[in-house]
């Protein structure tokens, strides 16, 4: 076979565009080497190249190999999934200039670069977004985390004042949760921080690219470093959104490549008990709420009865209304809504 | 006895409209269809691939309305209408129907009112049409003119009259008003019935864009030659169950495959299911029924993980059925488009229990029963494709794999057939239930 006769041939290794934003941990075992197969000599089709990037993957331990290189394919060809591409297209000799292509994206698949990463977008609920490193890349958990705030938003339109909706993400990285919000609500008016500038430039970019710009405004905030602030920008929020960082700092160690060498540790690390920024949320969420306004979090599963037992001992004003499960049954998320506090007047 | 199954059969809401007419003679191709000898009426065939001894002959109209049973039946309903609006009226005063009763009568009476009314309209052009026919011998030729104008008028107007009544006397199928699922499968023959089922589900996209349907495929295996073995698409639009449902069951091929070297026939074959979609309330599940597999399950899940595998498995734990989809990089999407294929399956197994009665003796079978039944051959060597229900040829293959207007009509003879099969089972057992 052809491919074979080439081997090892070194390339520059290719790691995200260059940002290093990261900061990986670079483990003696998983030091990237790039060998890709070479360029064919000849002419070759879709379905051929597919065949040797899924056997050169699987060589090279790169998870996913078979999904890995049909999704970096079909989206050369123009498609979102392999399935969607036309029989025509996938027996058809490839042209120089796509083989080349298929063999420089490829080959960024062999450092254990995200695909999503790789072909610069990815699909979230009913939006394709564009996604680039190390802003984190949206998780399927995460689309029933919208779920919740849609029906909730889309039961209760308004309060008795026929003021609008808003709501507050905060740390939005691609700026999937609010956009989403925003294309399923076209009355709601969204407000998005995080403390990356990648991803607050990723935000902005996604939103025009979904003519969502006009109601998203994205600041470059820190939750716990500027809180003052916030506190003046945000009041009568309907709803407070966040998928925060909640892994365990212990846990870091135990990612895959593709999230420890490329994605923002910022995003992921939640500290000791995977809260801290859980927390902050939590204490600065009365604040911000409209009376009867919700907190909705994605978490590790072991966190809700912790973030229970926190709020009711630290915050007053929040109440924890609900656990709800994703897809997979694990407790994922975790509801609170603003109350009244109740004071025992005895109890001073 | 009688009354009591007409009401029943009335009361589960059908309307079918169907096109009465005299078979079509399609422009330019030649429409084969065996002569009979006479209607099939008492030789209703259970349904198998064996090819039909004498052939159903679509009546007109008129031929129908000659019909006595016809006519008794139209008593019959006019007779049950009459009784139910009388109990109804003076239900103040009459204490021999309860409540529920009551309610029954009620809602017969609105059913039936279209009906009834089409009814006495007919009645009453017939009535014109006798007086006008006596001016027809008057002396007088200007009047003469004027009645043959009157009566060729009338005549019409009963026309269109019959053609209501009989479309208002068709049962309608309770999935009629539905969206559907439609579902290919390879058969028998390999690849070349992986292509020949590749080709069907292109036909099926243009024939929902022919009506302008919307087609969102759910579920696509292919296989490596440019096959598919397995596809699924929902389907939804205006009458898009009701005329699909004719395209169920074994499609057969018979041609000279890509792969043969030596150019010899081979026959595939390929399944066709059309599952209907029920609307979200007329078809609840329960979600403690479900069992949702996804990759996301094992280990920790959430930003733990990064995977492109979101292809989602659903199993409906009661019955066991299984829907999955991959067809989406969204999770969600992939979720969403397996429950619509689970809905659909479980909706047309309930529906399959509650009518395999009725439907066991009609030959022209629509939904999912029957799926060894061959329905419809295609022949490259002859160019020509043969509907096995009614013996229907039509030539032209490739124009007919497009999905356009031959499949059309095709679909639209199967289903004038199907309604006259109703209609006759209809005046059947009314006759057949006969103190």
């Amino acid at each position: 076979m052809w491919w074979r006769r080439t081997l090892s041939r070194s390339c520059r290794c290719c790691l995200g565009c260059g940002r290093s934003g990261a900061k990986g941990i670079w483990s003696l075992h998983t030091r990237p080497v790039c060998s890709a197969p070479a360029l064919p000599a000849g002419r070759i089709t879709a379905l051929q190249a597919l065949d040797v990037w899924k056997r050169h993957f699987e060589e090279k331990g790169v998870t996913e190999p078979e999904h890995s290189s049909q999704y970096i394919i079909a989206h050369l060809l123009g498609a979102k999934t392999i399935e969607s591409v036309d029989q025509q297209s996938l027996t058809q000799f490839l042209s120089k200039e796509k083989t080349e292509q298929v063999w420089q994206l490829c080959t960024r698949r062999l450092s254990r670069m995200p695909v999503q990463y790789v072909i610069e977008e990815w699909d979230f609920r009913d939006l394709t977004l564009k996604l680039r490193p190390p802003v984190f890349i949206p998780r399927p958990e995460t689309e029933e985390l919208v779920e919740l705030v849609l029906t909730d938003l889309q039961r209760h339109p308004g309060a008795a004042e026929t003021r609008r909706q808003t709501c507050l993400e905060v740390g939005c990285g691609s700026g999937a949760v609010s956009l989403s919000l925003l294309k399923s609500l076209p009355q709601l008016e969204a407000f998005a921080l995080d403390r990356s500038q990648d991803a607050v430039d990723l935000s902005r970019e996604n939103a025009l690219r979904l003519g969502l710009q006009d109601r998203l405004k994205v600041y470059h905030m820190d939750v716990i470093k500027d809180a003052e602030r916030m506190l003046g920008l945000f009041s009568s929020i309907s709803a407070l959104v966040s998928n925060p960082p909640y892994l365990f700092s212990e846990d870091m160690a135990t990612l895959e490549p593709e999230i420890l060498r490329f994605e923002d540790h910022a995003a992921l690390d939640g500290g000791e008990d995977g809260l801290n920024v859980i927390r902050q949320i939590l204490a600065l969420a009365p604040d911000f709420l409209s009376d009867r306004g919700r907190v909705y979090l994605e978490v590790d599963p072991r966190h809700p009865p912790l973030v229970r037992r926190w709020t009711e001992e630290n915050v007053e004003g929040l109440r924890y209304a609900e656990t709800r499960h994703d897809a997979s049954g694990r407790p994922r998320f975790c509801i609170l809504q603003k109350e009244e506090s109740h004071k025992d007047p005895d109890q001073d | 006895m009688a009354y009591r199954r007409l009401v029943s059969l009335l009361s589960r809401r059908r309307e079918w409209a169907p096109h009465f007419q005299t078979p079509q003679r399609v422009h330019g191709k030649t429409v084969c269809k065996h002569p009979t000898h006479h209607p099939a009426r008492n030789q209703k065939l259970l349904h198998t691939g064996r090819p039909v001894m004498t052939m159903m002959k679509l009546l007109s109209v008129d031929e129908l309305f000659a019909k006595r049973s016809l006519q008794e039946h139209l008593k019959k309903v006019e007779k049950e209408y009459n009784e139910c609006l009388q109990a109804v009226t003076y239900s103040a005063t009459d204490d021999e129907c309860s409540e529920d009763e009551l309610k029954e009568k009620r809602t017969k009476v609105s059913l039936l009112a279209p009906l009834i009314q089409s009814i006495r309209e007919l009645d009453k052009k017939q009535q014109e049409i006798t007086e006008t026919e006596m001016l027809l011998k008057d002396d007088d030729a200007a009047l003469r003119e004027l009645a043959e104008l009157e009566r060729e008028s009338c005549l019409r107007d009963i026309q269109d009259l019959r053609q209501k009544v009989l479309e208002l006397l068709i049962p309608e199928e309770e999935a009629d008003m539905s969206d559907l699922v439609l579902e290919v499968t390879a058969g028998v023959g390999g690849q070349e019935a992986m292509l020949f089922t590749a080709e069907m589900f292109d036909m099926y996209e243009g024939f929902a864009r022919y009506h302008g349907w919307s087609f969102d495929v759910l579920e696509h295996m292919s296989s490596d030659l440019g096959g598919l073995r397995h596809a699924s698409a929902s389907i939804s639009g205006s009458q898009s169950y009701k005329k699909m449902k004719f395209e169920a069951g074994v499609h057969r091929v018979q041609r000279v495959p890509k792969t043969e070297k030596q150019g010899r026939t081979h026959t595939s074959t390929m399944t066709v299911a059309v599952l209907p979609q029920p609307t979200e309330i007329s078809f609840t599940i329960n979600p403690k029924d479900l069992r949702i597999e996804t990759t996301r399950a094992s280990g920790a899940g959430g930003q733990h993980v990064n995977t492109t595998d979101s292809a989602v498995r659903i199993v409906h734990l009661p019955t066991g059925l299984v829907a999955e989809c991959q067809q989406e990089r969204s999770q969600l999407k992939n979720r969403e488009k397996a429950m619509k294929s689970l809905r659909a399956k479980l909706y047309s197994m309930k529906l399959e229990e509650e009518t395999s009665k009725r439907y066991n003796q009609r030959k022209v079978q629509i939904g999912t029963k029957g799926r060894s039944e061959k329905i419809r051959t295609y022949n490259y060597a002859q160019d020509r494709i043969t509907d096995h229900r009614i013996s229907m040829t039509v030539h032209d293959v490739r124009s007919f794999l497009l999905g356009e207007d031959l499949l059309n009509e095709m679909n639209s003879s199967l289903q004038e057939f199907s309604n006259q099969e109703a209609l006759m089972e209809l005046l059947e057992e009314g006759n057949q239930a006969e103190p």
